[in-house]
């Protein structure tokens, strides 16, 4: 399947056309599938999009939508589950996803979990036809030998998933070539990383460029970061108070928005939809699935499957290493795991110089902002006082 | 109120109120609750004599433990004494001042806050002994976290469990199948790692203790297991057929779960037959634990370890009584396995534990069964006020609706009586009895 046409006859920088894949996310993959092409969703961050491009599927990472009301979804879930898993499994029913060819669903969180169990028994119970066929990728992640065989093996049981929804199987060549375009994204996303520790590039603008890299096509996502890149050194280092976030995985960019509209510019954060999505390679001198399965199993760790301990030397150096003056905890209502690594890493960040606010029991949607917004203007004037 | 029953949400209850324990009236309760304190006592004893002492999640295989005669405590079990003893609002007040907030998971970090109080002389029982080993089962994100602040603020090793999931639950009758055929119920492979996980389990105590596993004794303690188990599912079954019912769940919780956290020990297997012979006696001499038994009503999920006379409460005026609970239920349904292998058969037992229990469509058919087996005219769920534990709420309200069994659906804490008004409480599940079931 060709990359995307839209690309041709364009006005638009690849900033603003990465934007515009950010914002509507689910554009690019209903092109590929007007061309003819299949979408796989996909639902949690150990999810190999390798596998799905080596099987000439569009990989989709579904997402929640905070300005939408979720319906469908309060009927069947407890009033303290997850704002975001809730809203992903609002849209699930709605027919947001309805144009999904597959869906693959990881347990790469307890909610992702849920809303696998949610959707198998909706399925089976109130029979609909607008729910997309799914399957369950099961993966561990306490660190010990004999489940990076177990998940090894889960990764082949997905690659014959996929090639029986394909209809053909992968070759060794597909598979190779997938984990090469998926290298040089992380490659040149690192890249952009760089760029914001200079403060050349804002939060907001840095969410807006990784986002779409689990929304569109790779080859046409790489031309694009790389065209940014070229230009980069007109890029200018913007002022502001120095934020790392850490807490709650934000799929969306509003809080970014409220933080650098306080005169801070978030250098960097610990969330698989900004840095952690692109931090470790995927190993080309092994065998290719071997490979895939070991880079989710030897990846940073995630704030829902990692101990306390891990979580704050992972946060605290990725902290350091962003030049961070502050860090912001933005913790989601209903979402313990990161709320359980809040206090060991405030005193952990806080014993270096490093100062903290922690945002608590936040909605996923924005609604009233306005007391959210003082708290964030009030801390970051607290570091410009420091400076 | 909500589209799918009722829905309370607890305010918290004045800080003065304290909950009351339900009185108990089999001897075999009292006895059990005599033995545990005796036991307990003997661990502390042996604990600081030097021996090890390790801290274990409710579904991690404990019968490993037992056959290297290593002294342990179940997590949540401690939870109940202390939330019993109306100590969890202080032990969790002490978690939050150190920045943790109060909605986080209590029932699983309770023992945890405990061991936070500065002045341990008002711990129940002389509080946990040194704990040396954390075994905990990864049934939700929060137990890594947990168990690794044990190891953080403790240095206590720390070997988890993985939860693998059943993708395909079919047959919906578990029940029936899991005893000897678990193999072709569970996937092959899941079976597989669990044992490999069993194995590394081995190995690490017999590393960190100096401790070896016997395998003859691994065997023995499985057919103590077994034995226990079938005596709990006669009193089950001897339970659900009996009108009015001999017992309620005031007395069968402690008599069933006191020797659940011994099992495979003989004692335990002696606790089970007692239990199963004092019901008998009771069904023969056609005594009833509330004579005037209009409804018989089931509690879903854990139990209100802080305030267990609200199971009796509804019993004078109503006729309500609570004849089960999931803790006889899944004694009897949930835990024999037969086979020739000890380590697969244990694996057996772990593979799956909880599906029937806590995931849909598994849970929501046997509550049904279980509600049908016991003549239930309605049910009470308690479902976690915190994000501990999500058993599908709507789709057990909604499997047990369908069979014709109404549900109150309660949204609160089972260990944190800060959430729990008794007064409101008692007044919604009244209205719901009167407007719903009489």
């Amino acid at each position: 399947m060709e990359a995307g046409s839209w690309r041709r006859n364009t006005e638009l920088s690849p900033l603003d056309l990465l934007k515009l894949n950010y914002r509507e996310r689910e554009r690019a993959a209903r092109e590929w599938q007007a061309r003819g092409g299949q979408v796989v969703g996909y639902l949690g961050a150990d999810v190999p999009e390798e596998l799905l491009i080596a099987a000439g599927f569009f990989p989709l990472r579904i997402t929640g939508d905070p300005v939408s009301l979720t319906p469908f979804a309060d009927k069947y879930v407890q009033r303290h589950f997850n704002p975001q898993a809730r809203s992903i499994l609002n849209r699930l029913l709605d027919g947001t996803y309805r144009f999904l060819d597959h869906l693959v669903i990881a347990n790469s969180a307890e909610a992702t979990v849920r809303v696998f169990v949610y959707l198998r028994e909706i399925k089976r119970i109130e029979p609909r036809r607008d729910i997309p066929d799914f399957y369950f990728f099961e993966f561990l992640h306490t660190k010990f030998h004999r489940n990076a065989q177990y998940n090894r093996d889960r990764v082949r049981d997905l690659k014959k998933q996929l090639e029986t929804w394909s209809g053909k199987p992968i070759s060794d060549v597909a598979l190779r070539d997938a984990i090469a375009v998926c290298n040089e994204n992380r490659k040149l996303l690192a890249q952009v990383a760089q760029l914001r520790i200079e403060s050349r590039i804002s939060g907001v603008d840095a969410l807006a460029i990784i986002g779409p890299s689990m929304g569109m096509p790779k080859n046409d996502h790489n031309k694009l970061v790389r065209e940014l890149l070229h230009h980069a050194d007109q890029l200018a280092p913007r002022p502001g108070a120095r934020l790392f976030i850490v807490g709650s995985q934000l799929d969306r960019a509003w809080f970014y928005e409220i933080v650098e509209s306080c005169g801070a510019i978030i250098v960097a954060e610990d969330s698989d939809w900004g840095n952690r999505a692109f931090d470790t390679l995927v190993d080309q001198t092994i065998a290719p699935l071997d490979a895939i399965a070991d880079r989710h199993f030897f990846k940073a760790p995630s704030p829902y499957k990692s101990t306390v301990q891990e979580r704050v030397e992972y946060c605290v150096r990725k902290a350091v290493e962003a030049n961070a003056e502050g860090v912001i905890f933005f913790l989601l209502n209903g979402e313990d795991p990161p709320a359980w690594d809040y206090p060991e890493q405030k005193r952990a960040l806080e014993s270096r110089g490093i100062r903290t606010l922690c945002l608590d029991h936040q909605a996923y949607a924005p609604g009233d902002t306005s007391e959210l917004k003082a708290r964030i203007e009030a801390s970051v004037q607290t570091l410009g006082t420091r400076q | 109120m909500t589209g799918r029953g009722f829905l309370v949400s607890q305010p918290s209850t004045s800080s003065n109120w304290r909950g009351k324990s339900g009185a108990k009236q089999l001897q075999s309760a009292i006895n059990a609750a005599a033995f545990q304190k005796e036991w307990f006592q003997q661990i502390r004893r042996r604990v600081e004599a030097g021996e090890p002492c390790a801290l274990v999640g409710a579904d991690a295989p404990q019968e490993i433990l037992r056959a290297m005669d290593i002294p342990y405590i179940v997590n949540q079990w401690w939870a109940s004494v202390v939330s019993s003893r109306q100590q969890a609002p202080r032990y969790l007040g002490l978690m939050n001042a150190r920045g943790y907030q109060p909605d986080l998971c209590a029932y699983c970090s309770l023992a945890f806050a405990s061991t936070l109080d500065p002045d341990p002389t008002n711990a129940p029982w002389g509080g946990l002994p040194k704990i040396s080993l954390g075994i905990p089962d990864l049934a939700c994100d929060s137990q890594m976290k947990i168990f690794g602040l044990w190891n953080q603020e403790h240095g206590v090793p720390i070997y988890p469990f993985e939860r693998t999931m059943l993708v395909d639950p079919s047959p919906m009758n578990w029940w029936d199948k899991n005893r000897h055929d678990w193999e072709e119920l569970y996937q092959p492979y899941r079976l597989d790692l669990m044992v490999e996980e069993l194995k590394g389990l081995v190995t690490f105590l017999e590393v960190t203790t100096g401790r070896t596993l016997s395998e003859t004794k691994l065997k023995r303690i499985m057919d103590l297991v077994n034995e226990q188990e079938e005596y709990s599912k006669l009193t089950r079954d001897l339970i659900a057929e009996t009108v009015p019912a001999p017992i309620s769940i005031v007395d069968s919780i402690p008599s069933v779960m006191i020797p659940q956290w011994h099992r495979g020990a003989e004692w335990a297997v002696n606790a089970a037959k007692m239990f199963y012979e004092e019901v008998k006696d009771k069904v023969a001499r056609g005594e009833a634990v509330c004579a005037n038994e209009k409804i018989r009503l089931m509690w879903i999920g854990r139990g209100l370890w802080f305030n267990t006379s609200f199971y009796q409460h509804f019993q004078e005026k109503y006729g309500g009584v609570f004849v089960w609970s999931f803790y006889l239920a899944l004694a009897a349904d949930g835990y024999a396995r037969y086979g020739d292998d000890p380590l697969r058969t244990l694996a057996a037992r772990y593979t799956n534990l909880t599906e029937g229990l806590n995931v849909p469509p598994w849970n929501a058919a046997w509550y049904v069964n279980e509600a049908k087996r016991n003549k239930i005219r309605a049910a009470v769920h308690l479902a976690s006020s915190d994000n501990c534990l999500d058993r599908g709420a709507y789709f057990v309200n909604k499997a047990l609706e369908d069979a014709g069994i109404p549900v109150f659906e309660i949204e609160s804490n089972n260990v944190d009586s800060r959430t729990w008004n008794d007064e409101e409480m008692t007044k919604r599940f009244s209205e719901f009895l009167e407007t719903r079931v009489l």
